[in-house]
């Protein structure tokens, strides 16, 4: 039974502005707290709703990003989880990336010594490159024992170095 | 030429607690309702995105409580009235501004020289 009066469509348009705040609260506030947000946002939206109608009501909200900044200053955990994947996810591409330029470095000349220039492996060895010194060889690991080590440190890193330059 | 009858929104973000704490002091309300109230009372440009962050504010302070009430017409209401800290507060938010309006009322009193050359520019 639709008790609210608002049409679906509505409903729609309020949990699109409640979802866009708590997409920048993810992974950085405490999930209890996220959902009392949410729920908050979401009552008092439908109660503006129906006294002005969806649009204004989501308009007299103001600045979403800024509302749920003003959220995240308030109630942000102690560690930022968000933060963490990212630090993580630079530090993978780091290592592709310094993987290619010591291949492209290393090619030409393992090459005309007669070796097998790169591959690519997964999970060969500790990592994060691998190779063969005998057979003039270099391996290009997508992942590895020490792809995750330093994924991890960088992840730990990223959520906790805010807190650690706090105090 | 500026609106006389709109409040400076730095100004009003300072006195928001106060007025919050004072409309809760004289009955429980959920955030909506506490937009509406301000609205009523002159505040028009209060969003209501501005309130409901005080209010969590307020409420991690200590200076009120909540509880969740069923709604007929929709999701539970969140419902805040002012704890015992709170009453505390806002008399100590009350004096403060009254001490600052005293302070400032001399200073804003005092006739304003005619504008030199310059500063009509």
């Amino acid at each position: 039974m639709n008790q609210s009066g608002l049409s679906l469509m509505d409903k729609l348009r309020i949990e699109l502005s409640v979802q866009r705040v708590d997409f920048v609260l993810d992974a950085r506030v405490p999930r209890v707290k996220r959902r009392q947000i949410r729920n908050e946002l979401r009552s008092n939206l439908t109660e503006a709703a129906q006294q002005v109608g969806v649009e204004a009501a989501i308009r007299q909200l103001g600045d979403l990003q800024a509302l749920a900044n003003s959220y995240l200053d308030l109630y942000r955990g102690r560690f930022d989880f968000r933060a963490g994947y990212r630090w993580a996810i630079i530090a993978y591409a780091a290592i592709q990336v310094l993987s290619l330029a010591i291949f492209f470095a290393f090619s030409t000349g393992v090459r005309a010594g007669g070796g097998h220039p790169a591959s690519y492996l997964f999970w060969s060895g500790f990592g994060p490159f691998g190779g063969n010194a005998a057979a003039h060889s270099f391996e290009l690991l997508l992942l590895s024992p020490a792809h995750i080590l330093i994924m991890a440190v960088a992840f730990a890193i990223g959520t906790s170095y805010k807190l650690i330059l706090r105090r | 030429m500026p609106d006389h009858d709109a409040h400076d929104s730095q100004l009003l973000k300072g006195v928001l607690s106060l007025a919050l704490l004072r409309l809760l002091a004289e009955r429980e309300s959920y955030g909506y309702e506490l937009v509406m109230r301000l609205h009523e009372l002159g505040l028009g440009e209060v969003q209501d995105g501005s309130v409901y962050p005080a209010l969590g504010r307020l409420e991690r302070d200590g200076h009120i409580t909540s509880r969740l009430v069923a709604s007929s017409s929709g999701p539970a209401r969140k419902y805040y009235r002012l704890s015992r800290s709170g009453y505390a507060e806002m008399a100590h938010t009350e004096l403060a501004w009254n001490s600052l309006v005293r302070a400032l009322g001399p200073i804003l009193s005092r006739p304003v020289p005619t504008r030199p050359k310059e500063a009509a520019k």
